[in-house]
């Protein structure tokens, strides 16, 4: 699962999207071919940094559309990032945080999500790779979306701490969960497996029965059901 | 008490008769039952000779009380006898009456005074021996000023037998027994007490000889002890440098080949859109191109997962936040599901942190792979600067410490920092590995 595509353009508009971007990363070398791609999108990277103090003046500053921001920073290369990202979605919930790590580890993004879901992603570092993909997440996240990585779904799938409830879905409905988990939306999902959108809420429905929750009609709270309800 | 007192002991071959040495050794170990014997029998002597004047019997009965005392007080016993001999003398009492009466003769009381000389020759200093020894000879010699007519005993003595008695026969006669009596007495104390000394001088020679090696043995565990703390210190020092070594390359790896590789992805996930965007089916040469940026994009991705998979094998960044969060990494990751609980109030050394992690990982591994189990614990606490954790699981048990296995490895591991590694795995399970671990290397 990890190696799956994101499917490109769920959300990409008809006219090309201009969004005013933070990148905050250490390494230059990353930063540098991070901004480039932005701009030849068409994109407009506002700042670039290396620490968490210049992203927090610099979203502080620009009021951007999305920062996106590197997990392991000066001073400590620990977690700083993830500090900043929960600082700026606490200080300016206009701006959308995309978070992207070496590692993934699911209580880093349950910590990332808590409070409100909206606006905010965690994603390996290895996806910029898949550059589309990669922008068309920065693009989600710009919106009020909600990414994670495949990889943390994996992870709470593949762990069985619920295992006795996730025994109970069908193969099909373990790829929804999944692409549920991820943020699509029911047409997103029903693109990605073709089927159609009534299929598509009939699993989502028996899911949310299977696994003892309510169903909602917002995406984004369904994700944070989802996590939550997998990591407790 | 044992008894009768003569009973038999072990004899040395040659020595007296058992029962001889039983008498001997009792009254050795009873010394204040020995003195009092012998002042009953003292008494009971002087007794017969009281007939002459009852004063006899006041007077030896003064004396013979001081016997109970001359081996604790010797020197007080000696003066209050010398007292008592004194006013004897002045007295001039005499045992026995009758014909013999008008001057001062010994009676059987007095041979106390040549006891307690004895008694102060043993147990007091020569100085002090000496001094009552010359008292001894100055109280003898006004005895024999003092001495009454003689004894039927004493005239025989001084005339050897002749019926008549010169005045100076019978003082010399009479000086010559006190003397030789206060000689003897002083002689065979001053003896027991040189024995006593060299006893004592080679008591204290062996004890300065097992001193001297003691200290010996003393110096040496210090610093066998000294050693063994340095030896300590530089293993902590070596095991700590280890683990910030491997965060070290594992921040290398992510600030070097990781990022390096990364971007390189980008890019050529970069080319290769560009190349399907301007798509010209009917070019062979762009076909053959995109196949190789493709099989390179590849390449790239499936290397930045390798490389990631590696540097976690090195240090889990996770660690860097804490041995509760990479435990919290581990555990959700498990296939088997694992409730964890960490109570740590002070984050141990790295090393240790590291030591736990991996221990804890290769455990979960085991359990995932060997033991049937449906669910597992892990539970970490400090106490007391001591980081303990238990992992177990409800699988089949079983699991044994076998040299080159899982977990004798593990137990090599966490003994490099002097901790603890104990398996309880009975078949049919379930299975419990507890861990100690000092706070610091």
């Amino acid at each position: 699962m990890a190696g799956q595509q994101l499917p490109a353009g769920e959300t990409a508009p008809s006219k090309p999207l201009r969004l005013r971007i933070v990148i905050a990363e250490d390494a230059a070398i990353m930063r540098d071919g991070l901004t480039q791609t932005l701009l030849r999108r068409g994109h407009v990277v506002v700042a670039a940094v290396a620490d968490p103090a210049a992203l927090l003046e610099a979203v502080a500053q620009h009021e951007p559309d999305v920062a996106v921001v590197d997990v392991r920073m000066p001073p400590t290369h620990t977690d700083e990032g993830l500090r900043a990202a929960r600082e700026i979605r606490a200080g300016h919930p206009s701006v959308g945080v995309l978070v992207f790590s070496q590692y993934i580890e699911a209580q880093s993004a349950a910590e990332l999500f808590a409070g409100y879901p909206a606006g905010v992603g965690y994603l390996l570092k290895d996806r910029v790779a898949d550059v589309s993909d990669f922008i068309d997440a920065i693009g989600r996240v710009a919106q009020g979306g909600t990414v994670l990585d495949p990889e943390v779904v994996s992870r709470l799938l593949g762990a069985s701490r619920k295992a006795d409830a996730l025994a109970t879905l069908t193969a099909r409905e373990r790829e929804v969960l999944a692409l549920i988990a991820e943020g699509r939306s029911n047409t997103a999902i029903a693109e990605t497996l073709y089927i159609t959108g009534g299929v598509v809420e009939k699993h989502i429905a028996s899911i949310f029965a299977k696994l003892g929750l309510a169903p909602s009609d917002n995406d984004n709270r369904r994700v944070i059901a989802a996590i939550k309800y997998l990591e407790s | 008490m044992r008894w009768p007192p003569w009973r038999k002991v072990a004899s040395r071959a040659g020595a007296y008769p058992g029962y001889v040495r039983g008498v001997w050794t009792w009254l050795r170990s009873h010394p204040r039952e020995a003195d009092l014997a012998l002042a009953a029998c003292i008494m009971l002597a002087t007794y017969g000779q009281a007939r002459a004047d009852p004063l006899i019997l006041v007077v030896g009965a003064a004396l013979v009380a001081t016997l109970p005392a001359r081996r604790k007080y010797p020197v007080q016993a000696f003066a209050a006898a010398l007292v008592v001999a004194a006013i004897q003398i002045l007295l001039g009492l005499a045992p026995v009456g009758g014909y013999y009466a008008g001057g001062w003769q010994p009676s059987d009381a007095d041979i106390a005074i040549a006891i307690l000389l004895f008694s102060l020759a043993a147990h007091r200093s020569r100085r002090a021996s000496l001094i009552g020894l010359g008292l001894c000879l100055v109280l003898s010699a006004v005895a024999v000023v003092r001495w009454g007519p003689a004894h039927p005993l004493m005239r025989t003595i001084a005339t050897g037998g002749a019926q008549s008695v010169s005045p100076n026969g019978l003082a010399l006669a009479a000086a010559g027994l006190l003397c030789s009596v206060c000689l003897t007495a002083w002689v065979l104390g001053d003896t027991v007490a040189y024995r006593q000394r060299v006893t004592y001088l080679a008591a204290l020679e062996q004890r300065a000889t097992r001193l001297e090696a003691e200290r010996d043995a003393q110096a040496r565990i210090a610093a066998a002890a000294e050693r063994s703390r340095e030896l300590q210190e530089r293993r902590a020092l070596a095991v700590e440098d280890g683990a910030a070594r491997l965060r070290r390359i594992e921040r290398d790896l992510h600030d070097g080949a990781q990022v390096r590789l990364a971007a390189l992805a980008l890019t050529l996930g970069e080319v290769k859109e560009n190349l399907e965007a301007a798509d010209h089916p009917d070019d062979d040469d762009q076909a053959r191109t995109m196949m190789l940026i493709t099989a390179a994009h590849r390449n790239a991705k499936e290397t930045l997962v390798e490389l990631r998979d590696l540097a976690r094998g090195i240090h889990p960044a996770a660690l860097d936040r804490g041995l509760d969060a990479a435990l919290g990494v581990l555990a959700e990751s498990s296939a088997v599901p694992v409730t964890l609980t960490v109570t740590i109030t002070e984050r141990p050394s790295a090393a240790i942190e590291a030591i736990a992690y991996f221990c804890a990982a290769e455990l979960l591994a085991n359990i995932t792979k060997h033991s049937n189990a449906t669910k597992a614990t892990i539970a970490a606490a400090d106490s007391g600067g001591e980081l303990g954790m238990t992992v177990s699981d409800d699988g089949t048990g079983g699991a044994r410490v076998v040299p080159g296995g899982g977990l004798h490895g593990l137990r090599e591991r966490v003994q490099t920092v002097d901790g603890q590694l104990v398996v309880a795995s009975p078949p049919g399970g379930p299975t419990t590995v507890t861990i100690r671990l000092p706070g610091h290397a």
